[in-house]
C-alpha cells in the first residue's frame, strides 16, 4: 500500500474547501485573509504533488512564485486592513460597505 | 506502509488545524492554527521529496507572513467575533443538497478514474533539490522570476503608501515633511495647556524655535 497521487489531491481539495467555507462564513477581515492563505497553500500542495509524481520541476517553481505573490498580498492586504481599521474602528466586513478608505 | 502512516498523520494534522482555524472566534487562535497547517504541509512537502519548498514554506509562510498577521492582530487589538447573525436561512437546504452533489462527484472521480500517478521513489529523484530549482528558475523561467521581483517592489511601495499616516488620523492631510520639521506637544508651546498632548506642527526649524521661544537656532536646545 502506497500513498497515491490522488490522496494528495483529495487532501488539497479538502483544505481548499475549508478555506472557501471560512471566507464565506467569517466576517472578521483578518480571519478571511487567513482563509485565503489556506486556499493558496492547498493549491501549492497540488503543484508539489504533481511535480513530485511527474518528476518535473516546473510545479515547484510555480509554488515559489505563488509564495512570493502571497507575501506581496500579505504586505498590501494588511496595509489595507490597517487603513480600514483606522477609518472605521472595526474589522467587520459588513461595516466596510463603501469603497472610500 | 510507514509513508502511509506519516501521510495520514500529517494530513490529519492539516485538516484538524484548518477546521480549528475556521471554528475559532478569536483571530489570534485562528492564526496559531494556521501555523499548524503550514507546518503540517511542510512535512508533506518533505514526504514528496521537495525539501527546498518545505524550507521556504516554514521560513516564508510560518515565519514571515504569520508574524505579520499576528503583529497586525495584536496592533489592532482585535476583539472576538460576536455571535453571527444568520441570514438567508432558507438557503441552508439548498446548500446541503449542492454540497452532497459535489461530494458525490468528487468521490466518483476519486474512486473510478484510472490511477495516474505511479508510486514514486524519492531517493532517486533530484527534482526538489535546491540546485534543480535554481537552474529552472534562472534559465527557463527567468522572465517570471524577474516579474516577481517587480511585483515585490510594487508591494513594498503600496504597503508604505497604504500604511503611512498622512491623510488619515493623527496629522492633517496637508502636513509636509521638511528638513528640520518638528512636532511639539501643545503644552510646551502654551503654558496654559498643561497635560494637552495634541501636536503642534512646525514646518521649519525657525518656526519651531519661534514657537519654543528659543532665539539661537544654531544651538540645539537641551533635551533634558
Amino acid at each position: 500500500m502506497d500513498v497515491h497521487l490522488s490522496w494528495y489531491l483529495a487532501l488539497s481539495a479538502i483544505l481548499f474547501t475549508i478555506g472557501v467555507v471560512g471566507v464565506i462564513i467569517k466576517r472578521n477581515i483578518i480571519s478571511m485573509f487567513m482563509c485565503i492563505e489556506l486556499m493558496l497553500n492547498a493549491v501549492n500542495l497540488t503543484f508539489v504533488a504533481f511535480s513530485s509524481y511527474f518528476r518535473d520541476v516546473t510545479g515547484q517553481l510555480f509554488v515559489f512564485i505563488v509564495m512570493t505573490v502571497a507575501a506581496a498580498e500579505a504586505a498590501v492586504g494588511l496595509g489595507i486592513i490597517i487603513a480600514i481599521f483606522r477609518n472605521r474602528e472595526s474589522l467587520d466586513v459588513d461595516d466596510a460597505n463603501i469603497l472610500k478608505l | 506502509m510507514f509513508t502511509v502512516l506519516l501521510f495520514l498523520l500529517f494530513a490529519g494534522l492539516a485538516i484538524g488545524c484548518a477546521i480549528s482555524m475556521v471554528a475559532q472566534r478569536n483571530p489570534l487562535y485562528s492564526a496559531i492554527s494556521l501555523i499548524g497547517v503550514f507546518i503540517a504541509l511542510a512535512c508533506l512537502y518533505v514526504m514528496l521529496a521537495a525539501p527546498f519548498i518545505a524550507a521556504v514554506q516554514v521560513i516564508v509562510y510560518a515565519g514571515a507572513i504569520m508574524v505579520l498577521v499576528v503583529f497586525v492582530i495584536m496592533l489592532l487589538n482585535v476583539e472576538e467575533e460576536e455571535k453571527k447573525r444568520t441570514r438567508l436561512r432558507v438557503l441552508i437546504p439548498a446548500a446541503v443538497l449542492l454540497a452532497a452533489v459535489l461530494i458525490a462527484e468528487a468521490s466518483f472521480i476519486f474512486y473510478f478514474v484510472e490511477r495516474a500517478g505511479q508510486p514514486h521513489d524519492p531517493s532517486t529523484s533530484n527534482v526538489g533539490l535546491t540546485a534543480s530549482i535554481g537552474i529552472g528558475l534562472f534559465t527557463q523561467y527567468l522572465l517570471p522570476f524577474e516579474i516577481t521581483s517587480v511585483l515585490l517592489l510594487m508591494a513594498i511601495v503600496g504597503a508604505m503608501t497604504l500604511a503611512s499616516r498622512t491623510g488619515g488620523g493623527f496629522f492633517s492631510p496637508n502636513v509636509r515633511v521638511v528638513p528640520g520639521a518638528a512636532v511639539l506637544p501643545r503644552q510646551i508651546v502654551d503654558p496654559n495647556a498643561v497635560g494637552d498632548a495634541t501636536p503642534v506642527i512646525a514646518e521649519t526649524t525657525e518656526e519651531a524655535a519661534r514657537l519654543l521661544g528659543v532665539d539661537d537656532v544654531d544651538q540645539k536646545p537641551d533635551e533634558d
